[in-house]
């Protein structure tokens, strides 16, 4: 899920707890900043400081004037036997090409074990929010073939997409049945993302009152369980396991839908629960009524909308569709 | 009545036209300055209806909102040099496609006026009392939990290539210091203006004003004046890019981006904009366009419509506080005078927004696009020297060293809003005079 989706998460596990309501009521936002703060954590941790310090023994650069794919496809393929030649673990990280203040080359590599090829392609300039550029498809643009002649196991998807900020990293290792399997993202919902992780947090709050410790551990792990919906998976159980658990595949992390789903379930929760610690309420209304109105009624005149709009309106806008061969 | 009402909102609509235009210029610096005329017009004796001065206020704010697209869009052109951070509008510009991205955003604005009048107009009375009544002793912490959003999703630019170390954290930390340090130091020239302001008593509704002229129009006239960037010839296409579909997509994210904003104090429109962004996990660039459109117009009409709607009377927002000193409103007439104001002043706003979209495309192929930026300066600088003197001129350009440091790192000129969020949660919280003591400021 998006980061926004973890820290409102965080803020209405906080709204859970009798005391940070009460808290609040006296002019003190401690445990709700702290439940927000433990919702974004996990990702906070990955992303904003261990990801600098992973050490990748093989870095790809592609050359962006050339826009070659061959040197790429053949780095790739050249890790995977490595890997399953030595038995080392080898990490890889394919660069990201940056070609103006906005503007980024994209490329796609596909690592396909039963055809046993690494396939790489370069497309259009994106910008940073991916969004392709007119006219910057590339006039040629060859897929790049690089064979690799062992058995190799996926753990995340086969098509791997490079353009913004930090390119991809990928985990190569031998398993004990001679198998190479790949790690997606190694340094990404690791350790950080384990409830051994948030004990440990939820034992450091535990110092400063019993309370903080049960808002940090909920929202920390309210983070971690979130994350199991969608492809990658975590680490649950570090420091007992090394590898992801996998997820439950019901989505994809950037998905639209669930996240302003889950965004705004919080928010309604969250005011359900400051509601509720209302001693006499001068607004009377039961959860079902609540729901009701804010969510039943809005989603289902959206989606009517939406469809006489679809349907009423014959023009489409003029999209960049890239095609791939990947 | 109903002529003197319309001719009313016209008149506000086509001032709105003028002032919209340039650059940096708040309407609420305008409003101001009329709400100053009207006290002395009644000191002399000379009562004006409200329904002359309230339609027009209106008009003010709504044609305001939707016709300063225009400059945000053709006037703001980025380099090429790595020091900007280029929004969607103005890469429109760059590609010779201002005027398609000015109608686009124009076309989101007609959207939130739509939103305004026919959804959230009905509805407000009925709903939106509750929410009030519920959230206000929450206020606070609603307000932190939003600023610690904002500093925690900065995210690092920097620090994509290279070998992992040190090196590799600090380049990437480059960014998202300077987003803490120019929220850090917003902050405290908020605390500054807020407890010993330099700008005079007789101008203290204007405080806030010179801080805000430093912090965002001055760095963008400045940036604009030294890259010295060649705008490209523009195209003017008569159909845009956009479908039903993209066009509610933004409406919501608007719609819900603006709408918090209106609602929440101290919450602006960009902010809301950048919580709706985010919640709605919208990428295409047509959809963040139109959206902003439609979140602006929510946001500073929102504010000032909250303001009439019977059961709440919420005053939040520049806007609202200056009608607050003219007018209490106690009546649906009221509402609803208020409701055709926005209606009539959008829909006149909109059919205006081409034309003006075309004159100012020839005015900037005619004009050295520096020279607008020197002007744009000129009268940004005048403006404050006027309303608050030579101290406010001293505040403006420190917040304008503030404001640079987002526009060279390449870090959020949102975390320039600490100027007001960092303050104010304090003051809410109970610990703004505390802080004020710590810093000096209450001796």
């Amino acid at each position: 899920m998006k980061g926004i989706a973890h820290f409102i998460s965080g803020v209405a596990a906080a709204s859970f707890c009798p005391w940070a309501i009460e808290a609040a009521q006296n002019g003190n936002p401690a445990f709700f900043i702290l439940g927000a703060v433990a919702g974004i954590l996990p990702d906070t941790i990955d992303f904003k400081f261990y990801r600098f310090f992973y050490h990748h023994e093989v870095s790809i650069y592609p050359e962006p004037t050339k826009l070659d794919p061959q040197p790429v496809a053949d780095a790739v393929a050249a890790a995977v036997t490595e890997a399953a030649v030595t038995g080392r673990p080898v990490r890889l990280k394919l660069a990201t090409i940056k070609t103006g203040v906005d503007d980024w080359r994209q490329y796609r590599v596909r690592i396909d074990p039963d055809s046993g090829e690494v396939r790489v392609q370069f497309g259009p300039v994106v910008s940073t929010g991916q969004s392709p550029q007119f006219g910057t498809l590339p006039a040629n643009r060859p897929v790049a073939v690089a064979r690799f002649s062992v058995p190799v196991k996926q753990s995340y998807e086969p098509v791997y997409t490079v353009d913004i900020f930090d390119g991809p990293s990928f985990l190569f290792q031998r398993n004990e049945n001679g198998t190479v399997e790949i790690d997606f993202l190694p340094w990404h919902r690791n350790w950080s993302h384990s409830f051994a992780v948030a004990a440990l947090l939820a034992g450091f709050a535990f110092l400063w009152t019993w309370q903080a410790g049960v808002v940090v551990f909920c929202a920390y792990a309210l983070h971690i369980i979130e994350d199991q919906t969608g492809h990658m998976g975590s680490n649950l159980f570090f420091p007992f396991t090394k590898r992801r658990t996998p997820g439950l595949k019901w989505m994809y992390s950037g998905d639209a839908l669930p996240n302003f789903g889950c965004v705004w379930l919080c928010c309604l929760l969250i005011f359900w629960n400051v509601y509720a610690a209302i001693p006499e309420p001068l607004y009377h209304f039961s959860f079902l009524r609540l729901m009701f109105y804010a969510v039943i009624i809005p989603f289902a005149a959206f989606g009517v909308v939406r469809w006489f709009l679809v349907r009423a309106d014959k023009g489409h806008p003029e999209t960049l569709v890239t095609e791939w061969d990947v | 009545m109903i002529f003197t009402v319309a001719a009313s909102v016209l008149a506000g609509t086509v001032l709105a036209c003028f002032l919209a235009i340039l650059p940096g210029l708040h309407i609420y610096n305008v409003m101001g300055l009329i709400a100053l005329f009207l006290y002395s017009l009644h000191g002399s004796g000379i009562a004006a209806m409200p329904e002359v001065y309230i339609p027009f206020m209106f008009a003010l704010v709504t044609g305001w909102s939707m016709l300063n697209t225009i400059p945000s869009v053709l006037l703001g052109a980025p380099d090429e040099s790595a020091i900007f951070t280029v929004l969607p509008g103005q890469k429109y510009l760059m590609a010779g496609l201002g005027y398609e991205g000015t109608m686009m955003i124009g076309a989101g604005s007609l959207a939130g006026i739509f939103m305004l009048v026919f959804l959230i107009g009905p509805l407000a009375s009925k709903f939106l009392p509750i929410a009030r009544y519920v959230l206000t002793p929450h206020m606070h912490w609603i307000l932190w939990v939003i600023i610690t959003f904002m500093l925690m999703t900065e995210w690092p630019k920097n620090g994509n290539w290279g070998p992992a170390g040190w090196r590799k954290f600090f380049a990437a930390w480059s960014t998202l210091g300077a987003g803490l340090l120019t929220f850090g130091l917003s902050g405290l020239l908020g605390f500054l203006l807020l407890y010993r302001s330099p700008v005079s008593v007789d101008n203290a509704f204007q405080n806030i004003m010179p801080a805000f002229a430093g912090l965002f129009a001055i760095p963008w006239c400045l940036l604009n004046a030294i890259s010295g960037t060649e705008v490209p010839k523009q195209h003017v296409r008569d159909a845009l890019n956009i479908n039903s579909d993209l066009l509610l997509r933004s409406s919501i994210a608007g719609g819900i981006g603006g709408g918090f904003a209106s609602f929440f104090p101290v919450v602006t429109g960009g902010i809301g904009g950048l919580l709706a962004g985010h919640a709605t996990a919208q990428r295409d660039e047509r959809v963040f366009m139109m959206s902003q459109g439609v979140s602006k117009v929510v946001y500073y009409t929102g504010s000032l419509m909250l303001f009439f709607v019977p059961g709440l009377f919420l005053t939040h927002g520049g806007g609202a506080l200056i009608v607050k000193g003219l007018y209490t409103p106690h009546t649906w007439g009221d509402y609803y005078l208020a409701l055709g104001s926005i209606a009539l002043s959008g829909a006149v706003s909109f059919l205006l927004m081409s034309p003006l979209t075309k004159w100012t495309i020839k005015l900037i192929g005619k004009i050295d696009y520096r020279r607008i930026s020197i002007f744009s300066l000129g009268i940004i600088v005048a403006l404050v020297f006027t309303i608050t003197g030579r101290a406010g001129l001293f505040v403006m350009t420190v917040a304008a060293g503030i404001g640079l440091i987002p526009v060279l790192f390449g870090s959020r000129r949102l975390n320039c809003l600490g100027v007001l969020l960092f303050p104010i949660a304090c003051n809410m919280s109970g610990v703004g005079e505390p802080a004020a003591a710590f810093l000096g400021l209450l001796k």
